[in-house]
């Protein structure tokens, strides 16, 4: 049985700028873009919640519930520096780590010999010296698997602690709600609504059979989960798939030469972030471009390389696909992006012929 | 100096010999062959000092005291032009050969048969007689196997075990191993391990026909002579240790597979195609009653077939180069096989469905 522990800092961004300049502190504050240049919000303080603003909304809609939300320009350097510091204690306790952003990580602790081996105990003293050191709080979810251990550290968030006891797992997940699910979205969710789903016991009624008809290559994983189960371990080096830089633009844009002036920008900012990532154990082996209509609804469309040696930095093959996937719904376009699929190195050929004789 | 024949009498010894015959050579004489006659009888001598093959022929009028060398490739091919059934004149004149032939005249250079090298024969040998289509499938089996200017030479060549009761032969290049025995009564009383440089294992089986006229095997300590109807062959041996190949020969291997050699074959041509050109490799999945195999290669493309087979025990994946399979596939004769393994780092055994005579050994590669 493994031991794994989600660690989710509470507000992560706010709670940096409110620590920096207290006189925050009892403001509603939104570190994000500005309402005005359709900015989007990247966390905001507990104040702020109350009055429903959300993370990934949009900053025009989070200024409407809560006309005094002071925006703060987003300091990720700042940001970066307070992670690294809570990654090194994590490091007290396992090599084990894996990442999810700046804010976010899972830990496998089941071999780690600290606190006599108390995965629980282990959490406890992490989120103490996390507040000792960086004056923030997290939250833990400590479980033997990472699915749980993330809706466990949600359960009791802001700076809470939940363990999920394996002899509790078969329990706790009848009355989980589907929502609670990693990956079940609004659109997922409205859709198991609508099949009568509500908690992982209902879905536990599901065949998986029914589940992939359902719900395709998700199925499976479902399948796990409404059970509380999940196989995947904690993935120590963070792989990169992709890369991408995308542009919205403060008027909707209905005219191709101008969207293909945006593009240029864009890909130019795509080269040079392409080119500060590691050559080495990367190579693009797709070129995409993304566009969100005005209405709000996107598309994606992406293409291989013929092979591995073809250079992927090719503008007139970016533009083609960005002609390619507006044709899709002649419509008035807010967002395009342009990235690139990334495949490792690592993952090209390392075979090895076994010998016969030593 | 002349002496006269059929183009028919000498042609297939040319040919035969020029095999021996390096195109790359370290001295001019050895691109040459070697002419003489001696009791009524003419002799082709073709060599690269470490495999020799001489050609006697008899029944034709020739002058004694012919003896000389010339350009092999150049003597071969002249032959080779004429036309069929022609009788050819052969002179010796002022270090010249003189070939007449109908209307066509030659004139070659020669170089004098005293330069000519010869491998010397020796005492403390044994001698064995081996039908020729026998020795010639035991060299067939095992012959692909045979290293090819590897750093450990003793792998270059065949390795041929003479007891009591039977001729073994063994072939490796360290990544997988072919095994033959053959039951022939030898005479001998102790063990005898010889290896025979590769370019001395192909050319006899050139020379081995598929008759039951017998070949006569001489096993010296240094040279292995093989006397075939008017050929005689010379090789001298490798001098070395060859590996202890019974240690490698897997045994307890509890998943055991019978599949059809030539649909086995077919799926693994097929999904070579999409490997990768030079690391070659494929997986195979087993699974009751199926083997799968996919393959796929930088470009990411991909392939991927199956095979009803008989199986029953658990899934195993498993990584080869497939072109070490498709050799064992060509090698086997009968139409089905047998394939025996254990796990994913150990080696596969590979034998006929009936045969136990022959097995071959493969190692997988961790893809």
């Amino acid at each position: 049985m493994r031991k794994i522990i989600h660690i989710d800092a509470d507000a992560f961004y706010a709670a940096v700028e409110m620590r920096e300049r207290p006189e925050l502190k009892n403001l509603p504050i939104a570190v994000g873009g500005e309402p005005g240049q359709r900015g989007v919000i990247a966390t905001c303080n507990y104040l702020a919640r109350q009055f429903g603003v959300r993370s990934a909304m949009s900053s025009a809609k989070a200024l409407q519930l809560c006309p005094d939300l002071l925006f703060i320009h987003p300091r990720f350097d700042l940001y970066k520096r307070v992670s690294r510091q809570m990654q090194a204690i994590f490091q007290d306790y396992t090599d084990a780590i894996e990442p999810l952003s700046l804010d976010e990580a899972y830990l496998d602790v089941t071999h780690s010999t600290c606190c006599q081996g108390s995965a629980t105990r282990i959490a406890e003293e992490i989120r103490q010296r996390v507040r000792a050191e960086t004056e923030l709080t997290v939250s833990a979810g400590v479980a033997p698997n990472k699915f749980l251990a993330k809706v466990a550290s949600e359960w009791r968030k802001p700076d809470g602690l939940f363990v999920i006891r394996p002899q509790d797992v078969a329990d706790f997940v009848l009355t989980l709600p589907v929502g609670k699910i990693n990956g079940v979205g609004k659109v997922t969710a409205e859709k198991m609504a609508r099949l009568d789903i509500y908690t992982c016991q209902d879905l536990q009624q599901l065949s998986l059979a029914e589940l992939v008809q359902h719900f395709g290559s998700y199925g499976p994983t479902l399948y796990g989960y409404a059970r509380g189960e999940d196989t995947r371990s904690v993935e120590t080096r963070h792989t990169r798939k992709s890369l991408s830089t995308e542009h919205t633009f403060v008027e909707d844009i209905g005219d191709r030469t101008i969207l293909h002036t945006h593009l240029a920008n864009i890909y130019d900012e795509l080269l040079e972030r392409q080119a500060r990532i590691s050559q080495s154990d990367y190579r693009v082996h797709k070129r995409f471009v993304k566009i969100k209509f005005a209405d709000f609804t996107q598309t994606t469309l992406e293409e291989s390389l013929h092979s591995v040696t073809e250079d992927w930095r090719d503008l007139n093959a970016y533009t083609r696909l960005l002609d390619q996937a507006w044709a899709r719904q002649a419509k008035s376009v807010r967002l395009i992006g342009a990235g690139v699929r990334l495949r490792s190195r690592l993952d090209d050929t390392p075979t090895e012929q076994l010998r016969l004789f030593d | 100096m002349k002496l006269s024949l059929a183009r028919e009498m000498l042609l297939p010894a040319l040919q035969m010999i020029s095999g021996v015959v390096e195109k790359r050579h370290t001295m001019p004489i050895l691109a040459n062959f070697l002419l003489k006659v001696i009791n009524g009888r003419l002799t082709i001598t073709g060599t690269n000092m470490e495999v020799e093959m001489i050609a006697s022929i008899g029944g034709v009028p020739v002058s004694e005291g012919f003896r000389t060398t010339v350009p092999a490739r150049k003597l071969v091919d002249i032959f080779r032009a004429l036309p069929e059934d022609v009788m050819v004149d052969l002179e010796l004149k002022d270090n010249r050969l003189d070939i007449r032939a109908g209307n066509s005249h030659f004139t070659l250079a020669t170089l004098p048969a005293d330069h000519f090298p010869s491998i010397d024969a020796e005492d403390d040998s044994v001698t064995i007689k081996i039908p020729q289509k026998n020795l010639k499938k035991l060299i067939d089996s095992v012959a692909f196997g045979m290293a090819q200017q590897d750093v450990r030479y003793y792998l270059n060549g065949m390795l041929f075990e003479i007891t009591q009761s039977e001729l073994k032969a063994v072939a490796t290049d360290g990544h997988r191993l072919a095994l033959s025995s053959l039951e022939v009564t030898t005479g001998i009383e102790d063990v005898r391990a010889i290896i025979v440089p590769r370019k001395g294992v192909l050319e006899l089986a050139k020379l081995l026909q598929d008759t039951e006229s017998l070949c006569t095997v001489t096993v010296g300590k240094n040279h292995l002579k093989a006397s075939v109807d008017s050929f005689t062959f010379t090789s001298k041996l490798i001098d070395g240790k060859f590996p202890d190949y019974q240690r490698v020969i897997p045994k307890g291997g509890d998943k055991k597979v019978i599949a059809d050699r030539h649909d086995l074959k077919d799926v693994l041509v097929r999904a070579s195609i999409l490997s990768h050109e030079s690391i070659r490799g494929i997986r195979l999945f087993l699974e009751p009653s199926v083997l799968m195999v996919s393959a796929n290669n930088p470009d990411q493309e991909k392939a991927e077939d199956s095979l009803t087979v008989e199986y029953s025990g658990e899934p195993l994946q498993i990584g080869f180069n497939v072109s070490y399979l498709l050799d064992v596939m060509n090698a086997i004769k009968e139409d089905r096989i047998r394939l025996t393994l254990s796990s994913n780092n150990n080696s596969a055994l590979i034998e006929g469905e009936h045969s136990s005579d022959t097995l071959y050994v493969v190692m997988p590669m961790r893809l």
